[in-house]
């Protein structure tokens, strides 16, 4: 499919209703897609460096908002960005990303597959011109485009400092409301998101929830049965490095690694890369 | 008149015989040495002649011309200063040449007329018990010696001794200690990392090459040194073997000769030929000094490229060749390799107290800098965080954990020894097959990494004795598997 380049002026009638409302509206969005992508939909933002947590997080609300048509609006970064758009995708949703370079400009360059699918099937789009080279400045400008696009922003993983307040600021400024999803009070990718909670942000933490905020109807995915492992338990409380596993349940380190070993085959854990184990 | 006088010459570990032929003629008083001789070699004119007359014989004032044969063959170090001096004493019939037929003599002489030790002492012993010869050397030399099977030595202090004839053969080997253990650190010493000491377990049992990855304090370097107190005491022929290397690169052998396990933990800064071995003439580099034993690389990303990649193929083979216009020079080099590495840059990723400050994509740059090759010969990655001071201030250091797991370890190798030979994946059970197989897809195991996964899974069935690979088995494995497999 060829990806159809568009520029959309503030004023025309195909340029995002919801977008000009918002108090410093792009004068020129250019883009790459399908306009028609654009309508009022859920943003989805959170760190880079994300933990198995972040991700899994984004993928169930990400999923959720493309199973019911929801135009998922993120910003194509690595870690909770790219799982978002990934899942929306999957589940049959459209799914914009928002840059700060041209439309046309793979950037980040690890995320180049993912907007080349975006272009082809969704949008992408910018208020840099097309070929304009990344910078900076344009990253944080952006985030206002995102919050503009959205009818809410959720934050599902923040650490402190975190780029994602930029966000969460920019949709305060819009009007938007501002969601976050809460993160085990031990976990320092979590400190940011539990703090825009405790300053007002909306918790969110089942798919009903969520779909109640939004005044989405609807079916809503069971949750899952409540877990019997003690394992399983304990990490599902705060993710653990085995030695801590070990002691917390009283069992000897041997049996701890065997077990989480097979926890992980079965698909149930999985490890971070800073050698703690958490719910995958 | 002649004379030849036998001696050797290191060439890696291996010391290669050479004739000193010395001829005095009459003519304008010279004294050459030919023979690819280098300048150590030249400069024993002045050391001989010095050394001859110290000691209370004639310098003869005549032509002198000493040949190292074979003359193709370079020669390198002050070991022929003795077996000059006593081919020029026997070509003026000083001394009775038929004494000195079945001996090999090595040296360095002082200006007084002593005899000093040179490097690779137990490589010319060696040599010279191959070639049934006995050897005259220095007297200081005996202790190092003294432990090579079946050599005759003949000690000699100064070679003024020489006057009253061939030294008799000094009393045989040197009875050593039978096992001196005194592992720097103990298991017991260590508080918590209860998942690291376990995986120093595995790594020791199969040797398997460990990379450790943490932030900075979080005892990393006391992990690696206990490491060499759980490996199996070292057996009479490894024993001679490290002492060797030790001895041919100038180091005391006596630590090998006495059953230590060799630790070497060069600085990053360290160069290739450092690491590896090298130089004119060649020496052994850091790798080899570890032979039978740990060579602890910390801050690994620190080293150079270059020195990374010069350990791959020996850490593969166990024996490093080098090549040189005159020929290949082999070092042996079967070492564990103990690698130890900051998460990132800053090295606080994922440390539960610190924040990190690194950027995403400088900690992907920081663990490339190592290259996936040499991460594929690391069996073992583990994780090691700092630990809850309360734990190491409540930490009673027991007797010894050491002594109890290099038990265990000696047990799993003896069974892996006995066990009989045959592909891994036979003795997987089909469980634990399907295990791997479901872990594989789930974290997105490479090939590479898969079969690290069934190493590993063999040897911690070494330690349970058992025949057969389980699924609890592959299930500890994994967790021992590296970050960039998946």
């Amino acid at each position: 499919m060829s990806a159809a380049r568009f520029v959309l002026r503030l004023g025309e009638p195909r340029y995002p209703a919801q977008l000009a409302e918002t108090p410093d509206p792009p004068k020129v969005l250019y883009g790459v897609g399908d306009p028609s992508a654009l309508a009022p939909g859920l943003a989805i933002v959170g760190a880079r460096r994300a933990t198995p947590y972040g991700l899994r997080c984004a993928r169930l609300f990400a999923g959720w908002a493309g199973s019911r048509g929801m135009p998922v609006i993120s910003g194509a970064a690595i870690g909770c960005d790219r799982e978002a758009h990934l899942a929306a995708f999957d589940a049959g949703g459209p799914t914009v990303a928002v840059l700060g370079c041209g439309p046309d400009v793979d950037y980040p360059r690890r995320s180049a597959d993912l907007l080349g699918c975006l272009r082809s099937h969704h949008a992408v789009v910018s208020e840099c011109p097309f070929g304009q080279q990344p910078a900076r400045w344009a990253f944080v400008r952006r985030n206002r485009i995102i919050a503009g696009l959205a009818r809410a922003v959720l934050v599902v993983e923040a650490g402190l400092p975190s780029g994602t307040f930029s966000t969460a600021d920019a949709a305060l400024d819009a009007g938007r409301d501002v969601l976050a999803v809460p993160g085990s009070v031990f976990s320092p990718e979590s400190r940011g998101s539990n703090r825009l909670i405790r300053q007002g942000a909306f918790p969110v933490t089942d798919v009903a929830e969520l779909a109640q905020f939004l005044g989405v109807e609807g079916t809503v995915p069971a949750d899952a049965a409540p877990v019997q492992d003690d394992t399983l338990r304990a990490l599902g409380a705060d993710p653990m490095r085995p030695d801590d596993l070990a002691r917390a349940l009283g069992i000897d380190i041997v049996d701890t690694a065997r077990t989480l070993g097979a926890l992980e085959a079965a698909g149930l854990v999985a490890r971070y890369s800073d050698g703690r184990y958490g719910l995958r | 008149m002649q004379a030849t006088i036998s001696t050797t010459t290191l060439t890696g570990v291996d010391a290669i015989p050479v004739e000193v032929q010395a001829d005095v003629s009459p003519g304008l008083p010279v004294f050459g040495i030919v023979g690819l001789a280098d300048t150590a070699v030249q400069e024993a004119r002045d050391r001989v002649r010095a050394a001859v007359r110290a000691a209370g014989f004639d310098f003869p004032n005549a032509r002198v011309i000493v040949n190292l044969a074979p003359a193709p063959l370079r020669k390198h170090g002050t070991g022929f200063d003795l077996p000059i001096a006593l081919a020029i004493l026997c070509a003026t019939g000083q001394i009775p040449s038929a004494a000195f037929a079945s001996v090999s003599a090595v040296g360095e002489l002082g200006l007084d007329g002593s005899v000093r030790q040179v490097p690779g002492m137990l490589a010319h012993a060696i040599s010279a018990t191959r070639a049934e010869r006995d050897l005259l050397g220095p007297a200081a030399a005996h202790a190092v010696v003294g432990a090579v099977p079946q050599l005759r030595y003949r000690a000699v202090d100064s070679i003024s001794r020489i006057k009253a004839g061939l030294p008799e053969t000094a009393a045989g080997a040197i009875e050593r200690a039978p096992a001196s253990r005194d592992p720097a650190v103990d298991l017991a010493d260590i508080a918590g990392h209860a998942a690291a000491k376990r995986g120093l377990e595995i790594a020791a049992a199969g040797r398997h090459n460990l990379l450790l990855i943490g932030p900075p304090g979080s005892g990393k370097t006391m992990l690696a040194r206990a490491l060499c107190g759980i490996l199996p005491v070292l057996s009479d022929t490894e024993r001679l073997e490290s002492a060797l290397v030790h001895s041919v690169a100038g180091l005391d052998p006596r630590p090998s000769l006495d059953g230590v396990r060799p630790f070497r933990s060069p600085h990053h800064s360290c160069s290739i030929a450092g690491l590896v071995g090298g130089g004119t003439p060649p020496r052994p580099g850091e790798m080899s000094l570890a032979h039978h034993g740990v060579l602890f690389l910390d801050e690994l990303p620190e080293f150079g490229p270059g020195a990374l990649q010069a350990l791959r193929q020996p850490m593969e083979e166990g024996v490093i060749t080098l090549v040189r216009a005159q020929g290949a020079v082999r070092y042996p080099a079967r070492v564990t390799v103990v690698a130890a590495m900051n998460p990132c840059p800053c090295g606080y990723a994922g440390d539960p107290h610190k924040q990190c400050r690194c950027a995403p994509g400088a900690v992907a740059r920081y663990s490339a800098r190592i290259g996936g090759p040499l991460y594929d010969r690391m069996d073992l990655t583990m994780r090691v965080d700092r630990i809850d001071p309360g734990l190491i201030i409540e930490h009673a250091p027991a007797a010894s954990a050491s002594e109890a797991a290099r038990g265990r370890v000696t047990e799993a190798l003896r069974f892996a020894s006995a066990r009989r030979p045959s592909a891994i994946r036979t003795q997987l059970e089909p469980s634990a097959r399907r295990l791997l197989e479901s872990a594989a897809r789930a974290t997105h195991l490479s090939g590479r990494a898969v079969t690290r996964v069934l190493r590993v899974a063999r040897t911690i069935a070494d330690l349970e004795s058992s025949e057969a690979v389980r699924p609890e088995h592959v299930g500890e494995a994994l967790s021992y598997r590296s970050w960039d497999a998946s």
